[in-house]
Formats: structure tokens, sequence, C-alpha cells
């Protein structure tokens, strides 16, 4: 397949480990993880950079393959009882009353909580800033179910936040 | 990292009869790995007999601290057979070709050590070692994921510390991150 | 399709959800991985070297002994790459496998 424009390796790895990383650590919660999964992602970039025939191509791509990796992760990581709180605070390594914003600092651990799904549609969302039509390309899941899992996603995080801002308030 | 396999390993070697000892001999590839392969998005194939493994040694004497640490590894090995497919998405092979992969390696000479199964996700690890005069003289792993195979056979005198070290060879990459993360998770007992 | 305008909520999520850096030293890793798995360059490089030490044994003798000796390197790397190979996917092995028998282990205790 003949296209004009070459991918080069390096400039891709700069331009997209964040955005990779980002998408890992937020599907997965452990920075050591991430770190292995946007390793991998861009290995596997390396073995398929014959296929990437443009800047936006190579972004989806990156995307696509962030959260494929990212759920094969999760899926083989046995969680069994833990405190997700705790454990995102570990994992991040950022106590919560550090953050500039304490609501963001539990939203992200409230990130965590929620089914794989909903999490990987609003990270990609918010984070990357996708249509749902965007979204269901990534994911490769139907419109539907996107929209579903957004809908879903955010009214639970609300739920879970609203909880926490009464508390919060409370506390002060 | 290592300990476990290293402490099961010991422990066999203990028990193990006399053997006498000769240069094991790398298997050719079994039937069920073409198959594989053809399947696979992603294939890596490293088979090193006595005489590579020698030459690459050679090749890497005298160089930096982490070759000199791999130097060591494979000094005195008979062979490395190494398999890992990479499946796009799972369902790409069965539990028949894992079966049939395992039982090619399995002969009699193999003890296992490791047998896990998980029925929920399908993966699955097998360990096998082959002691020879008391002494590792192989070990064989099979890995399974749902997108993943890896068959790793190593032949000779492993040494088991110098495995354990693996993760902290520069060149391998960061996988070491990822056990430490469980190490340190177990450390802090948040898994109860 | 329209997208509703973002309330305060999501544009708090919007805010948190920033991407964030990548640990320092990452991308060194991925170039250093990727000459392990990926001797292309290399290959490049020795095919440029032995077309022009060929042209050169015309000349002289000398010069066939060192492409033999250049030979001899390369396949040095070769094996020494293979090697490389080898390990990671034992090293990869080997870790699933100790945090698949980590993980049952912890599901027995409980």
């Amino acid at each position: 397949m003949a296209h004009d424009w070459q991918p080069d390796f390096e400039q891709l790895v700069d331009e997209h480990q964040s955005m990779v990383f980002s998408l890992a650590l937020r599907m997965t919660g452990d920075r050591g993880l991430a770190e292995e999964i946007a390793q991998d992602v861009f290995l596997e970039l390396d073995r398929n950079l014959g296929k990437i025939e443009s800047q936006p191509h190579a972004c989806f791509w990156l995307r696509r393959v962030a959260m494929n990796r990212s759920t094969d992760a999760l899926r083989r990581r046995r969680v069994h009882g833990i405190n997700l709180w705790v454990e995102m605070e570990d994992r991040h390594g950022i106590k919560v009353e550090e953050r500039a914003s304490p609501l963001g600092a539990r939203l992200e651990q409230l990130l965590a909580t929620l089914p794989e799904p909903q999490r990987a549609a609003l990270v990609l969302r918010y984070q990357e800033e996708l249509t749902p039509e965007e979204i269901a390309a990534t994911l490769e899941a139907p419109l539907a179910t996107v929209k579903s899992n957004l809908q879903r996603g955010l009214k639970l995080l609300r739920a879970k936040a609203g909880v926490y801002l009464k508390e919060y308030i409370r506390g002060t | 990292m290592q300990n476990r396999i290293m402490a099961l390993v010991l422990g066999a070697a203990v028990l193990a009869a006399p053997a006498r000892a000769q240069t094991a001999k790398l298997p050719a590839p079994s039937p069920v790995e073409k198959a594989l392969a053809a399947r696979a998005f992603s294939v890596d194939e490293v088979t090193l007999d006595k005489n590579m493994l020698a030459f690459a040694a050679k090749f890497m004497a005298g160089k930096n601290k982490d070759d000199a640490g791999i130097q060591h590894l494979i000094d005195g090995l008979d062979g490395i057979y190494i398999r890992d497919y990479e499946f796009d998405k799972p369902g790409q092979f069965t539990a028949e070709d894992v079966e049939q992969l395992r039982k090619y390696f399995e002969t009699s000479e193999w003890s296992p050590l490791v047998r896990d199964r998980d029925r929920k996700t399908g993966e699955s690890t097998d360990v096998m070692i082959k002691l020879v005069n008391g002494k590792t003289g192989g070990m064989f792993i099979l890995d399974v994921c749902p997108k993943e195979i890896s068959v790793v056979l190593i032949l000779g005198p492993i040494r088991m510390d110098d495995l354990g070290k693996l993760s902290s060879l520069g060149g391998l990459g960061a996988l070491g991150t990822v056990e430490k993360s469980v190490q340190d998770k177990e450390k802090k007992g948040g898994h109860q | 399709m329209e997208l509703e305008p973002m309330d305060d909520f999501e544009k708090e999520l919007r805010q948190t959800f920033e991407r964030q850096p990548a640990p320092p030293g990452m991308k060194g890793k991925i170039m250093a991985r990727r000459r392990v798995s990926e001797p292309r360059s290399h290959a490049v490089l020795w095919q440029r070297l032995a077309a022009s030490l060929a042209l050169a044994a015309v000349l002289g003798g000398v010069v066939e002994w060192n492409w033999h000796l250049r030979e001899e390197r390369r396949k040095g790397e070769a094996a020494r790459q293979q090697v490389l190979t080898a390990l990671r996917i034992t090293n990869h092995a080997l870790n699933h496998m100790n945090k698949q028998l980590a993980a049952h282990g912890r599901a027995v205790q409980e």
C-alpha cells in the first residue's frame, strides 16, 4: 500500500507517549503496569509501522491498542478484595490532600471503581475528548453501547462524587 | 523474584535419583507450532543450539556489565528453544492446541513442577524440569494467555540465581517494575 | 453528532483527566527494547558495509580479510540479539507465571 507520509517511530513515541501511558494508567490504576503496557504498545507499533498511513491513523491505532492491552492486563491481574481507594493513592504516589483539587483526586479514585466498559468510555471522552462515534471506532463497540456506557458511567460517577462532596463539606 | 521456582527446583533436585549426563538436543518443531504461527499476528522463534550459544557468549565476553551477566547465564547451556505467538484476539487457538503443545514436550525425562489453570480466563502455566545427576538439566515453561502463547525450553545446567536476575539486565525491558508492583502489594498485605 | 455542552461536573472531569506525562526514561526503554527485537538498522548497516568491502576486495587481499572479521562480528551480533530476544520472552513468561501463582496463593488464603 503506497502512501506519501513516512512514519518516524521516534517522533511518534515523543508525540504520543503521554497519551498511551495515561490511557493505560487510568484503565489499570497501576503506574508500573501502565508503563509496561505503554512500552508494549509502542513495540507493537514498531512491528506494524508499515500499516500506519498518517498521523491521525497513528493516533487512532495507538489509542485502540493501548485500550486493548489495558483491558487484557486487567483481565490477567487478580483483584481480590482490594481497598481500591487506598491502592489508588499508593499507585499514583500522590496523596489525596496534595492534589490541587481534592475532588479531582477523588474522581481519579472513583474512576477505578467503575466497570471497565464505562471506565473506558469515560477516559476516551474526557481525557481524549473523543466523540461517541470516535470512541465506538476506537473500542470496536457499537455506538449505542458506547453511549449507554457514557451515560451510565457519568451518572454513577456523579452519584459517587456527590456522596463524597457532601462528606467533604461536612469535614470542613 | 524467581525464588518460588528456585525453591521448587532445588527441592526436587534433592529427591532426584542420579542419572548419566549427556548433551541434550533441541527438539524439532512440533506440528502444532506451524498452525499457531499461521494464525498469530506476531511470532518470535529463537532456536540456539550449543554451538550458537557458545558463539554468542564469546561475542559478549569483555563487553558491558549486562552482556557479561547474560554471558554468565548462557554459559554451558546446551540449547535454548523459544516460541512466542501473539494473536490479535482471543479464540485463535484451542485448549486442544495447548494440550498438543504440552504433550509434545512432556517426555519421560521431564517432571512437572507447576500446573496452574484458570478455567474462567483460559490462562494456564506449566513448568517442568529435567534433572540430571541431581542437578537441573533443563527447564520448560508453557505460558498461555487468551491472546498469547509462550514456549520456553532451556536445556543444560541452569543457574537459578542468574535466572532470577533476568529482569535487572538491561535491554530486557521494564518487566521488573511489574514484578516489583506485585512484591510491593504483597508486602503491604493489601490483598486480603 | 452534536454533543451537549459540558456542565461543570464534566468540565471538572476534563480537567482531572488531563494526560499525565510518561515516566522519565520510558522512551529510552522503548528504544532499547526496539533495538533488541528489531535488528533492521543493523542489517542495513552491515549490508552497506559488506557492499563497500566487496568492492575494495578487488583491489587487495587485506580488505578481504577485514570483511571476514566483520562478518564474524555481524554473526556474533545476530546471535547476541537472538539470545536477548529469548531471555526477554523467558522473563515475561516467568513474571506472568509468578503473578498467577501469587494471585492463586492469595485466593487460597482467602
